[in-house]
């Protein structure tokens, strides 16, 4: 396996590598900017919003961001053992970051089974639509970061992976809390 | 397993003890976060501070578990910008 370091000091070299870092810019933009409109459209009907936003269960979005920061937490376990050429215990972190994921997912699945059976489903107010279309959006990535991390598991098991590759998966995971730590706080507790 | 786990926590507390005061700080933070928002949520400048906080704890996860810390200043930069652009627009707004 490539463990060689990486000179994170240039500029091209940010850790995981210049592209994801381009893709984890334009991701938060593109939240961030959707954030923003959500905010503005606030203002629109205060009340409304002030309304629909009491039927999200704040405990739920707190333990989720638990979760996913534990989550993060033992990515970058995994990380650091991989640097130290300590494969097997690598392997191991990366079956706990999965499994915080799985959790995530499992508490989300919950909350949207509830909000369906009450009948906030998208299309419901404008609060919703945000709700959904934003959590959703998350949720995929969520999903597509638990595929990278498997295909990751199967080149840690196989000794093929490299270096590059596990700091860039690292990175679009650490994207996912990124993301989930600028919704949790605007759709949860904010209005 | 009985010998397991004490190995696996020891050798996360041996290696890691700044992410383990990083992990520790987000989750306070999260909680201080969700019990402020539904403790003060009539107060006029509460929502500030909830962003605030979730800025910090964005800083965390990035520079910390993401190593920006380690990169070149242009992206440390360019994240700041972006989170005071962002904090900016939605204090205004909200």
């Amino acid at each position: 396996m490539e463990t060689e370091k990486i000179d994170n000091k240039n500029i091209y070299y940010p850790p995981g590598g210049i592209l994801m870092w381009i893709l984890i810019l334009l991701e938060l933009i593109t939240f961030g900017i959707a954030l923003i409109v959500l905010a503005m459209s606030s203002k629109e009907n205060p009340v409304a919003f002030l309304e629909s936003s009491s039927h999200l269960n704040a405990t739920y979005g707190a333990v989720n961001t638990v979760f996913l920061l534990t989550s993060g937490f033992f990515m970058a376990t995994t990380v650091h053992q991989f640097k130290k050429k300590d494969f097997k215990k690598a392997s191991f972190y990366l079956n706990i970051t999965m499994f915080g994921g799985v959790l995530f997912l499992i508490l989300k699945s919950l909350e949207y089974y509830e909000k369906i059976e009450h009948g906030f489903v998208l299309g419901y107010d404008t609060f919703f639509n945000f709700y959904w279309l934003l959590t959703g959006f998350h949720v995929i990535h969520v999903l597509v970061g638990l595929i990278i991390l498997l295909f990751m598991k199967r080149s840690l098991t196989k000794k093929t992976a490299m270096l590059e590759d596990v700091e860039a998966s690292a990175a679009f995971w650490h994207m996912c809390d990124l993301i989930w730590l600028l919704l949790f706080p605007i759709l949860y507790l904010v209005f | 397993m009985v010998i397991i786990i004490p190995n696996f926590i020891f050798s996360i507390l041996v290696m890691q003890k700044k992410d383990i005061y990083t992990l520790v700080g987000l989750i306070i933070l999260t909680i201080i976060t969700a019990l402020f928002a539904t403790t003060f949520n009539s107060m006029k400048y509460v929502s500030i501070i909830i962003l605030t906080l979730s800025i910090v704890k964005f800083v965390l996860v990035a520079f910390q578990f993401m190593e920006l810390k380690k990169a070149h200043s242009f992206w440390k930069a360019i994240m700041i910008i972006y989170l005071a652009i962002f904090l900016i627009v939605i204090g205004v707004v909200v």
